[in-house]
C-alpha cells in the first residue's frame, strides 16, 4: 500500500490479493474485521471463502445463525453475483487433509493418528499453524474462490501463526514439511498473494498492541492492508461546548434534570473523543499505513444490519452516525 | 450487574481467599481485574502477590513496572496506604519449566535443557503456558511468602484452556505413544511398537531424520519425570478446587465475550472448580433520562450532536446490561453458593495509571447498586 497517512483507501485493496489474513490481540474484532472485508468483496463482486482457523463460533453466527464448520456452505449471495463462503480449519483436519494428500492410508494413516496431533506437532515447531496455513494454500490454489480471508488465532497467537513457516525453514531439514513451509512462505510473502489487515482499537493498549503486531508483520517480510480501526465514535464536535452554551444556542430552555443528563453523557463522551483523536495521531507518527475508521454501533451484539454498515465503511462509503438510530435499527 | 444484598462482596472473598484466578476472554481487562483485586488485598493488610503472564505485560502496562522486571516478585509502591504488600510477577512460561526440569529431573535436567525439542516445547506445546502459569502458583503457594496470590490466566485460545492444562500435560507424559518411547529398550521399542514406528515414520517424513534423534533423547531422558510432573499435575489440580480458592470470572458486555463467559461458567461448574465472583469490565455509563422534542432542535447545531450522543450512549448502556442481565441468570441459576457480581464502568480515560487502577479497585468493593 502507498505509504500515505489518515487517508481512507478506496477499496481496491481488499481484492488486491488472493487471501488477506485479518490480525488483532484479544476483543479488538478481528473475526468482524474478517466477516465485513469477506462482505464487502463479495459486494464488489467477488467469490469469497471466509475462513476460521480457530474456531471462533461468531464468524458464521453473523451471516446465519450457525458456527461455521469444517464443511464449506454458502453465507451470502449479492445481486452483483458475488458470494461468500463459509468454513473453519482445524489444525485436526489439516492433518488428515495432508495425509491424504501425501497418499498415506490404511493401517499406517491409523497409527499416525493415533499417535495424536498433540505428540507429534511438540516435536515440530509450529507444525499445528503450519498445517493449517498448508490447508490454506492448497485451498487458494484450488482456485474456487478469488479471495480467501482468514481470521487468525487471537491474542499472543498471531505472531506464531504468521511466523510459522518461516520458523519451520530455520528448524526443519529437507523433506516434505520443508517442502510445505516454502510453498507456505512463498505465499504469505508475495503480496499479490497475502496481505495481513491490522485491525486495532482508538486505545492505548490496543494501540500498543498494534504497533508491535505491525513491526512483527514486517520483520516477516509479509505485506500488510490499510490498518482498520475498530469501534471509533463518530466525531461530533458539538460534544466539546458547555451544555448550557449548545441550549443557549439553540433557542432551547433545559430543565435542571434534561441538563444533567445531557453533562454526564456529553462529558463522558468528549473525553473518549479525546482519547480517541489522541491515540488515532499515535497511530499516525508509528505506522506507514493508510487507515480505515470503522464506526462504533450503539450494540453490544452485531446483526446483519451492522455488518452492512461496516461493509460500506470499510468500502469507503461516507458514514454517519445517524445512520444508526438508537433503537438499534438502521435506515 | 445487580447483586443481591445478602450476597458475599469482594471486600469477604480477598480476606477468605488464599488464591484467587482471574479468568475470561481476551481484552476484557483481566489483568487490571487481578491487579485491583490484588490491591484491595494489600488495603486489607495481605501480603499479596499478582502473576501475570509475560509476552504482552499488560500488568506491566497498567502499574507502570519497568519492561525488564524478571518473573521474580516486583514490589509496588505509590498506590497510597496499604496495611499489607502487593508484588507483581511477570510469569516467564519457558522460566518456569526450566526451573521445573532442575527441580525434577535431577542429573538428567541440563541434557533435556539442551534439547532442542525440549526448547519447543517448553515454548509451544498446546496447554504449556498455562500450564506454566499454574506451576508458577504452585511454587510461589510451596514458598509461603505470600498469604492472597492473585493469578492472571494468559490469553488463550480458548479461555478453558487454563482448567484443563495440568490434566493435558499428564496425558501428554502418559500417551501410548509416549510410554512406548520410553519404555526399557528404546531399540526394541523402535522396531516392535506400530506406534511408535508410526510416530517416528511420522515425524521423520514430516520433518527429517535429526527431529527424530532428538525426540527420541528427549523422551528418554525425560522419562524419569514423568511421574513427577503427573503428581504436581495432581496437586495443582487439587489447590484449585480448595475451599479458600476463588475463580473470577472476568467479562466485558460485548457479545462474543458473554458467549464465551458463558461457555466458561459452564466449564467452571462441570469441573468442580469454585466459581466465586463475575466482574463485567469496560460496561457504558447509563446517563440519566433526557428526552427533548427532536423537532426543537436545528441539526447540525452542538446541542444536537449532544442530544444524539445522549441517545446513542443510552441505547448502547442499555443493551449492555441486558447481556449482563442474561449471564447473571444462567450463573445464577447453575450456581449454589453466592457468587459476587460486580460492574465496572469503562472510565472516560484508559487504565493505565495507578490512580486509576485504585479506582477500579474501589468500583469492586463499592457495596451493590
Amino acid at each position: 500500500m502507498t505509504p500515505t497517512t489518515d487517508s481512507v483507501p478506496d477499496d481496491s485493496w481488499i481484492q488486491a490479493s488472493r487471501v488477506v489474513v485479518t490480525a488483532g490481540k484479544g476483543g479488538v474484532g478481528s473475526s468482524t474485521l474478517a466477516a465485513v472485508t469477506a462482505l464487502a468483496a463479495a459486494q464488489q463482486g467477488a467469490k469469497v471463502l471466509l475462513a476460521s482457523v480457530d474456531g471462533k463460533p461468531n464468524l458464521g453466527r453473523l451471516f446465519d445463525g450457525s458456527p461455521l464448520t469444517s464443511r464449506q456452505r454458502d453465507l451470502y449471495s449479492d445481486p452483483s453475483g458475488g458470494q461468500v463462503r463459509g468454513q473453519s480449519i482445524s489444525p485436526e483436519q489439516a492433518f488428515g487433509d495432508y495425509l491424504d494428500l501425501r497418499g498415506v492410508g490404511g493401517l499406517m494413516r491409523r497409527v499416525v493418528k493415533a499417535a495424536s496431533l498433540d505428540v507429534v506437532a511438540a516435536s515440530t515447531p509450529g507444525l499445528e499453524h503450519l498445517l493449517v496455513l498448508g490447508k490454506i494454500k492448497e485451498l487458494e490454489r484450488a482456485d474456487d474462490a478469488d479471495l480467501i480471508v482468514v481470521d487468525a488465532p487471537p491474542a499472543g497467537h498471531v505472531t506464531p501463526f504468521l511466523a510459522s513457516a518461516t520458523t519451520a525453514l530455520e528448524a526443519v531439514a529437507p523433506g516434505p514439511l520443508r517442502t510445505q513451509a516454502e510453498e507456505v512462505h512463498a505465499m504469505l510473502s508475495d503480496p499479490q498473494r497475502t496481505q495481513v489487515a491490522i485491525v486495532t482499537l482508538p486505545e492505548e493498549t490496543p494501540v500498543n498492541e498494534a504497533i508491535e503486531l505491525h513491526a512483527d508483520v514486517c520483520a516477516l517480510g509479509l505485506s500488510v492492508a490499510p490498518l482498520v480501526v475498530n469501534g471509533c465514535w463518530p466525531e461530533q464536535p458539538g460534544l466539546h461546548q458547555p451544555v448550557t452554551a449548545a441550549a443557549r444556542e439553540a433557542g432551547v430552555t433545559l430543565t435542571s434534570r434534561q441538563r444533567t443528563a445531557l453533562v454526564a453523557s456529553s462529558r463522558f463522551g468528549a473525553a473518549r473523543l479525546d482519547l480517541q483523536a489522541h491515540q488515532l495521531d499515535r497511530l499516525d507518527a508509528a505506522l506507514p499505513l493508510a487507515r480505515i475508521l470503522l464506526p462504533r454501533l450503539p450494540t453490544p451484539r452485531l446483526t446483519w444490519s451492522d455488518l452492512e454498515v461496516l461493509a460500506s465503511a470499510l468500502r469507503g462509503a461516507p458514514q454517519s452516525s445517524s445512520q444508526h438510530q438508537p433503537d438499534g435499527t438502521t435506515t | 450487574m445487580t447483586a443481591d444484598p445478602a450476597a458475599a462482596t469482594f471486600a469477604e472473598l480477598v480476606d477468605t481467599s488464599a488464591l484467587v484466578v482471574t479468568c475470561g476472554p481476551g481484552g476484557v481487562g483481566k489483568t487490571t481485574t487481578a491487579a485491583a483485586i490484588g490491591l484491595l488485598g494489600a488495603r486489607a493488610g495481605r501480603r499479596v502477590v499478582v502473576v501475570t503472564i509475560d509476552p504482552a505485560r499488560r500488568l506491566a502496562d497498567a502499574l507502570g513496572i519497568p519492561a525488564e522486571t524478571a518473573d521474580d516478585p516486583h514490589r509496588v509502591r505509590g498506590l497510597g496506604r496499604m496495611k499489607g504488600t502487593l508484588d507483581v510477577l511477570m510469569l516467564d512460561a519457558e522460566r518456569t519449566f526450566d526451573r521445573l526440569i532442575l527441580d525434577k529431573a535431577g542429573k538428567q535436567a541440563e541434557g533435556i535443557l539442551n534439547n532442542p525439542i525440549y526448547r519447543s516445547i517448553a515454548g509451544s506445546l498446546s496447554g504449556a503456558q498455562e500450564y506454566m502459569a499454574i506451576e508458577r502458583l504452585h511454587q510461589l503457594h510451596e514458598a509461603g511468602e505470600h498469604d492472597l496470590i492473585v493469578v492472571d490466566t494468559p490469553p488463550s485460545r480458548h479461555a478453558v484452556d487454563i482448567l484443563t492444562a495440568p490434566d493435558r500435560l499428564a496425558s501428554f507424559f502418559g500417551h501410548p505413544v509416549y510410554r512406548t518411547l520410553v519404555g526399557p529398550s528404546r531399540a526394541m521399542a523402535r522396531v516392535t511398537s506400530t506406534a511408535t514406528a508410526g510416530f517416528a515414520w511420522a515425524v521423520k517424513r514430516l520433518a527429517g531424520p535429526q527431529i527424530v534423534e532428538d525426540t527420541l533423547d528427549f523422551f528418554s531422558s525425560i522419562s524419569g519425570m514423568e511421574d513427577g510432573l503427573r503428581k504436581r499435575a495432581a496437586a495443582v489440580s487439587k489447590l484449585l478446587r480448595n475451599q479458600d480458592t476463588s475463580f473470577v470470572l472476568v467479562t466485558s458486555p460485548r457479545a462474543e465475550a458473554i458467549d464465551e463467559a458463558l461457555h466458561l461458567n459452564e466449564a467452571l461448574q462441570d469441573g468442580g472448580y469454585p466459581m466465586r465472583a463475575a466482574v463485567a469490565n469496560l460496561v457504558h455509563p447509563l446517563p440519566p433520562a433526557c428526552t427533548i422534542d427532536p423537532a426543537l432542535v436545528r441539526a447540525g447545531s452542538a446541542l444536537d450532536d449532544q442530544l444524539r450522543h445522549h441517545g446513542e450512549l443510552t441505547a448502547l448502556a442499555v443493551a449492555e446490561r441486558a447481556e449482563l442481565a442474561t449471564l447473571v441468570d444462567v450463573i445464577e441459576s447453575t450456581k449454589h453458593d453466592d457468587v459476587v457480581f460486580c460492574q465496572v464502568e469503562l472510565l472516560a480515560q484508559d487504565v493505565h495509571a495507578l490512580d486509576t487502577l485504585a479506582q477500579i479497585a474501589d468500583a469492586l468493593s463499592a457495596p451493590a447498586a
